[in-house]
């Protein structure tokens, strides 16, 4: 009696499942695809004139108050648009609490910076400008300085329709990041067939990433991001450690969390973690081979991972595995100061 | 028969499905499915459970912290799995110089799985594992459901969660359905004639909770299968266990723990009246590395009455099993077990010694091929011990 239900119950599950098959179904059960098209707002449309008024105002160093600080200094393209050091100097020698991310593929990002502060690339582009440490000038000053420079006021005028502004500036810097894209990596590569184009190595790797290395659950998607916030714990067992996502929404369960960084191009975008404490791809899976340091918050899917050697190695072909062709962007030639314009600001 | 073959045919079907399945995903059980992973980011040796599948599992097969993102099981993929053992097998049951050999290839198990979240707080599982005929005098699969639970979780705090229905009792430190070996936990399959194994799957409810490296369960359960239908539940337990260091102690973080277990039954023979039995356990889980040392100690009380009503007292008996694994790398897992059981005061022949070793090579983390020897010695005071010797070699996979 109890063995007539087993051939229909079998029958209905393996036809469910090729069905899935045959449809294609299992195919979004990959935790990383490739990168779709860049999604674009559709108030800020990307135009050929944008994005190079976008990339001019990305490289000039007018837009910090002592005219020697651009979003390049930070975010340079030699270095994958992004810095080498843990963290970097703004104005007047000011050093930063925190690692300079790449803005490859920032596109992508739901929200931008390590908290997440800024909701969209246009409230991102703004922010270091008027961070006393980074660029410390005021927007109000910025927008001056760059109305006095013919070059630009004409380009706001012709992309805009208007002089220079916040808001301009802003669409103008956020349309040109969304031109920083990477190209096909390895992985991308083997995952449309190309099956030499991974070491086995990596491939191995791939395995340990969806697997006992448990990295997938939060580096998901197709930039290798799930865009949530997570304590790993970097730092936490320092007196007054960086707040991280709590400091925005003043929550207390986003104690020390910080936004998954994507991992495309990682392997050239060192040193690594919020911090810029961890100087190799290496060291990042060593800390996480530890499970991070224990605090209150601390994820709960933080745990020793016990990989072996060849396992660490593993990932590490995997990673670099990620690096995917850069844009090949050289520092566009900058309007010149009008006669009206001044030097330095404040 | 028709059933078996039934059987054969759907797990070659399986196999050629998986071996055709396109992909780098080294496997797509139910829950991998859903997230995309693989079968090593929940188990360490698979079936066997690490630190994170036993978060994943306690959270009523959500990930922690991430429940706002969780699909229910209507915005996933197919929430079905089969899971099936099968290979060569010799066993050879031998006192003395009489005996009996059975060798051959034979299907082990095939279990049917579905498993997912309901509701925001609600997961379900449910195993099923379908009839299986007898094999050259090997008993089959019963064909009943082995497992069908709800888990409420997460109610206000990872302090409580809910599991109601049939389900793996949280009292068993280390999971029978889930572990290394073929073979069973000698102590956790100890029992009164008619009494149910420690480690078999019970109805009823548990509460559990967990943090800062404390964990609690307790539970009541409908207990022993001889009970009458209008006895009510009749069991309850309750289990506390710490971890020292990061992990749950499945394979990271060292943790102890202690079990006890109250239950009433009614003896196959002689008196009608409920008898009371009662165990308690001590348990361990210590890690180093890549090597994990699992220990069990169980020691039972029970009224004369469920072994014979004829004693001049009441039946104890203790045991317990010492297991070690060490997994190199991921592909495979080496383990070795001792087994003893203490025979109980007054009943003879009892004494049980079982020595195991072997190991599992994954060829894709879903596919693993299954190597063990154990030998089973029933420890008398004549000199030709009952010997059981197992060898067999598996291929289990699942999707």
């Amino acid at each position: 009696m109890k063995g007539r239900w087993a051939a229909p119950l079998l029958a209905t599950v393996l036809v469910g499942l090729t069905v899935a098959w045959s449809t294609g179904a299992l195919g979004q059960f990959l935790a990383n695809g490739p990168l779709p098209p860049v999604p674009v707002p559709p108030d800020n449309p990307q135009t050929d004139a944008k994005v190079r008024l976008g990339a001019q105002l990305y490289f000039d160093t007018r837009l910090s108050a002592d005219n020697t600080i651009s979003c390049a200094t930070c975010h340079d393209p030699k270095a994958a648009w992004a810095n080498h050091n843990p963290t970097d100097t703004g104005i007047r020698g000011q050093v930063g609490g925190r690692n300079s991310g790449t803005i490859l593929d920032a596109a992508y990002m739901r929200v931008q910076f390590w908290d997440g502060r800024a909701a969209s690339l246009e409230e991102q582009a703004l922010g270091p400008i008027h961070n006393p440490i980074e660029m410390g000038e005021t927007l109000e000053n910025v927008v001056r300085k760059l109305n006095a420079i013919p070059g630009y006021k004409t380009q706001f005028n012709t992309v805009f329709g208007t002089d220079v502004n916040t808001d301009g500036i802003a669409r103008a810097i956020a349309a040109f990041e969304r031109t920083v894209v990477s190209g096909l990596s390895p992985y991308d590569r083997w995952l449309a067939g190309e099956k030499t184009a991974m070491t086995s190595a990596a491939v191995r790797g791939l395995g340990l990433f969806n697997g006992k290395g448990h990295c997938s659950p939060c580096h998901s998607g197709p930039a290798f991001s799930d865009q949530g916030y997570h304590n790993i714990g970097v730092r936490m067992d320092q007196k007054n450690p960086d707040l991280g996502r709590e400091a925005v929404t003043k929550d207390p369960r986003d104690h020390g969390r910080f936004k998954t960084p994507g991992l495309r191009n990682c392997a050239l975008t060192g040193p690594y973690l919020h911090t810029g404490a961890e100087k190799t791809l290496a060291d990042v899976i060593a800390y996480y081979d530890r499970g991070g340091i224990a605090n209150q918050n601390l994820d709960p899917l933080m745990l020793p991972l016990r990989l072996t050697p060849r396992e660490k190695t593993d990932l590490v072909a995997f990673l670099e595995a990620l690096t995917g062709t850069q844009p090949n962007i050289t520092p566009p030639a900058l309007p010149e100061a009008g006669a009206a314009q001044e030097g330095g600001s404040r | 028969m028709k059933t078996l073959r039934l059987a054969v045919l759907l797990t070659l079907a399986a196999a050629t499905l998986l071996a055709l399945r396109p992909g780098p995903a080294g496997a797509v059980p139910v829950f991998a499915r859903k997230y995309g992973l693989n079968c090593t980011n929940c188990h360490s040796g698979f079936p066997r459970l690490n630190d994170w599948g036993q978060r994943f599992r306690a959270n009523g097969y959500r990930l922690p912290d991430r429940e706002n993102e969780e699909k229910t099981v209507l915005e996933s993929p197919p929430p079905f799995a089969l899971r099936t053992s099968h290979g060569y097998t010799h066993e050879r049951f031998f006192r003395g110089a009489e005996g009996t050999n059975t060798s051959g290839f034979r299907v082990h198990s095939l279990d049917v799985l579905s498993a997912g979240v309901l509701a925001p707080h609600v997961g379900y599982l449910v195993v099923y594992p379908p009839q299986l005929a007898d094999w050259r005098g090997v008993p089959g699969q019963e064909g009943t459901i082995e497992m069908a639970s709800v888990v409420f979780s997460g109610l206000g705090s990872p302090w409580l969660n809910v599991r109601a229905g049939r389900f793996e009792p949280a009292y068993a430190a280390f999971s029978a359905k889930r572990h290394l070996t073929v073979t069973p936990y000698e102590i956790y399959d100890h029992a009164f004639p008619g009494g149910s194994p420690f480690s078999e799957t019970q109805e009823g409810v548990e509460v559990t909770g967990s943090g800062s490296g404390f964990a609690y369960a307790a539970g009541v359960v409908n207990g022993s299968s001889t009970n009458r239908p209008d006895d009510g539940p009749s069991d309850a337990y309750a289990r506390a266990a710490i971890v020292i260091g990061a992990g749950e102690g499945q394979t990271a973080g060292q943790r102890i723990g202690v079990t006890g277990y109250l239950g009433r039954a009614r003896p196959l023979e002689g008196p009608d009246a409920l008898q009371t039995f009662s165990r308690f356990g001590v348990d361990a889980s210590l890690n180093l590395k890549q090597v994990n040392l699992a220990a069990q100690w169980l020691y039972g009380q029970d009224q004369k009455a469920l072994w014979d009503p004829e004693l001049a007292d009441d039946v104890c008996w203790s045991g317990f099993f010492a297991e070690l694994s060490w997994q190199p790398l991921v592909e495979c897992v080496a383990f070795a077990r001792y087994d003893q059981v203490n025979s109980p005061t007054g009943i003879e022949e009892q004494d049980v010694i079982r020595l195991t070793g072997g190991g599992r090579y994954y060829f894709a983390d879903n596919l693993a091929l299954h190597l063990e020897y154990s030998r089973r010695t029933l420890d008398t005071a004549a000199s030709d011990d009952p010997t059981e010797d197992l060898a067999t070699a598996r291929l289990d996979f699942g999707f």
